[in-house]
């Protein structure tokens, strides 16, 4: 019986090692996007992330930011939403909305990163298509929603538009 | 069904074949330990892997979230709780590699002892996850166990699966156990296959180590139907491949003491059926009132072309019932199983020691020992009615050069103690030690000649629960 427990044991070290040695092998360090928590962000997978702007204004300094000066890119807070918290990047040419991406998200568990993952494409489209936030939201992801346009309108009010 | 062409009664001069040997049976796939230890490294193996599954699912600032620590310690729960119910499963399908090392006996009693970590391993991932969430969503915690059972995939039907779980495990507790009969409690508890099978899909579906890692997903739905398929080959399609292969049917029941039947079938080819002396099978009379249950009862004889004999002590609903049993009732069986047989010595000699219905696992094998063996038996019992089959042991015993003692009366009187074994095996150094009879006596004895210097490997047993 005594034996028994250290083939078990020996079994279990050699099984833990093994799968933490083949994941270190196959998963390379995952990306990190800026306010993104490391190991966790995710891109949007509706779009690349977008390089930022071609114009005078970076994402990073939207004070100067003005409606009608080329194009320009900005990420809103991270917002906490139910299950997690995201942050969105919307990129502006002149006054028009020309993409969003979300650079950051981080989900309690799978599932709902799941969820977030099938919304975040149908939330794209709705603010590509209103050219605005005022969006209705995807029913069934209403948290990820509210929080996708709550971290674009912040985005929107650092480059003072609309 | 025709009558057999020679009586039983007299076809079976079990314990006086001498002369001329039976046709040779076919030989018995001798027992592996290596297989079990092999067995046992890959048990090991995959609860090290799963466990691992959970750290690789994780980031440290994950953790960190609002209920981090909860949600991995769920997920954690949850995997190791559900591998363990995996092997629960495996430790009852009967793969005759192992169960050939370890004895069905053996692997009920790590099954008996294992029982308590997955269902509450699961109980504490339920109660986990629903925390971890909560704590995510800022929201209370019944509220959060709604969300989960209405608006997560799966997530209800595994939970009505622990339900059934837990219930299983309460029923199995040994107080609550001792009052239902054996029929009720056997049959509540297949139910732990549905309540596996439900609580499957939730798993792959919602597993962080699941989602979005086909390779780990394909990997645990192998090793699920592999199980699922072990099962079903061995405790299922090999029982009735034996069965319609062997034609089992009731020819006799002949009373053997107060209380004791002895059951001969008759059946086609039994002399390809591989035993071994002090194996037991599974039986499942095709009756009306119990042709949904099957017992283990031990062969009390190896089988003799066309019979083969079993002999049970009424003490509970089923044994009881089978003094009624008529000839010509179909039998099918599952087995034989057991390590309790003359493959697991390991000394130059034995010593048999039976109480009461034990006997009939020792009767079979005593007629498995060589010749010159010199086995010594004893046989204990409280009256000298009880002594069944005493007559087939004494034969045995003197056609092989042995020693029987006959221990009959109260436990004072004529219990096995340190003394009166020292003085009735002086050579028990050299003899390995088979025990058989009710749990309380056979733990008794292992623990008596362990204290004697016996190790581990050179004591046999096999225990009746009643």
């Amino acid at each position: 019986m005594k034996r028994a427990a250290w083939y078990l044991a020996a079994g279990a070290v050699a099984g833990f090692a093994g799968v933490l040695g083949l994941h270190g092998r196959t998963a390379p360090a995952e990306p990190r996007a800026a306010g993104g928590a490391p190991g966790r962000t995710q891109p949007s997978p509706s779009a690349p992330s977008s390089p930022s702007g071609t114009g005078p204004a970076a994402g990073s300094s939207p004070g100067r930011a003005t409606a009608g000066g080329g194009t320009h890119s900005v990420t809103g807070a991270l917002e906490q939403f139910g299950y997690g918290e995201l942050a969105v990047r919307v990129t502006v040419t002149g006054s028009r909305i020309t993409n969003v991406t979300v650079p950051a998200i981080q989900t309690a568990e799978p599932f709902s990163r799941q969820l977030s993952e099938q919304a975040i494409p149908l939330l794209r489209s709705q603010v590509l298509t209103a050219d605005s936030a005022s969006i209705n939201g995807v029913s069934g992801a209403t948290f990820t929603s509210e929080a996708y346009a709550t971290s674009l309108q912040a985005a929107l009010d650092k480059l003072h538009l609309k | 069904m025709s009558a057999p062409a020679v009586r039983p009664g007299q076809a079976l001069p079990v314990g006086r074949r001498r002369g001329r040997r039976a046709p040779a049976r076919p030989r018995v796939p001798v027992p592996r330990p290596a297989a079990a230890r092999i067995a046992l490294l890959a048990a090991g193996a995959g609860l090290g892997a799963a466990t691992a599954l959970t750290f690789t699912a994780e980031t440290a600032s994950q953790l960190r979230t609002p209920g981090g620590p909860a949600t991995f310690a769920g997920s954690l729960t949850g995997m190791t709780g559900t591998y363990l119910a995996l092997m629960m499963v495996l430790l009852v399908s009967r793969i005759p590699v192992i169960e050939r090392v370890l004895g069905q006996d053996g692997l009920l009693r790590w099954h008996r002892r294992l029982a308590p970590w997955p269902i509450s391993l699961l109980v504490a991932h339920a109660v986990f996850i629903t925390v971890g969430y909560a704590q995510a969503a800022r929201s209370g915690l019944w509220h959060e166990a709604g969300v989960l059972l209405t608006r997560y995939p799966y997530v209800l039907i595994a939970t009505i699966g622990l339900g059934i779980m837990c219930l299983i495990g309460v029923i199995s507790i040994r107080a609550i156990r001792g009052r239902l009969s054996r029929e009720t409690w056997w049959l509540v508890h297949l139910y732990m296959y549905l309540a596996l099978a439900l609580s499957f899909a939730h798993v792959i579906v919602l597993g962080p180590s699941f989602v979005g890692h086909p390779l780990t997903r394909a990997v645990w739905s192998l090793a699920w139907a592999g199980t699922a398929g072990l099962v079903l080959a061995y405790r299922f399609g090999l029982p009735v491949v034996r069965s319609l292969r062997h034609r089992l049917v009731v020819a006799e029941v002949r009373p053997e003491g107060p209380g004791v039947v002895s059951v001969i079938c008759s059946g086609r080819r039994l002399d390809e059926l591989p035993v071994a002396g002090g194996q037991f099978m599974l039986w499942r009379f095709l009756t009306r009132g119990s042709w949904w249950q099957a017992h283990p009862y031990s062969l009390s004889a190896l089988p003799q072309p066309p019979y083969l004999r079993l002999t049970v002590k009424a003490v509970g609903g089923h044994s009881a019932s089978l003094a009624s049993l008529r000839p010509g009732t179909p039998v099918m069986v599952e087995g034989p199983y057991g390590a309790f047989t003359r493959h697991a010595q390991v000394r130059p000699g034995a010593v048999l020691v039976a109480a009461g219905i034990g006997v009939t696992a020792l009767r079979s094998l005593l007629e498995d020992l060589p010749r010159k063996s010199a086995p010594v038996v004893l046989l204990r019992a409280s009256r000298p009615a009880d002594l069944v089959l005493g007559q087939e042991v004494s034969d045995l015993v003197r056609h092989r050069r042995g020693q029987l003692h006959t221990l009959v009366g109260d436990r004072e009187q004529a219990g096995i103690d340190e003394r009166s074994l020292r003085q009735l095996v002086p050579d028990l150094r050299r003899r390995d030690v088979y025990v058989c009879g009710p749990e309380g006596f056979v733990a008794g004895i292992v623990d008596l000649v362990k204290r004697l210097g016996v190790p581990d490997e050179a004591i046999h047993h096999e225990a009746f629960a009643l």
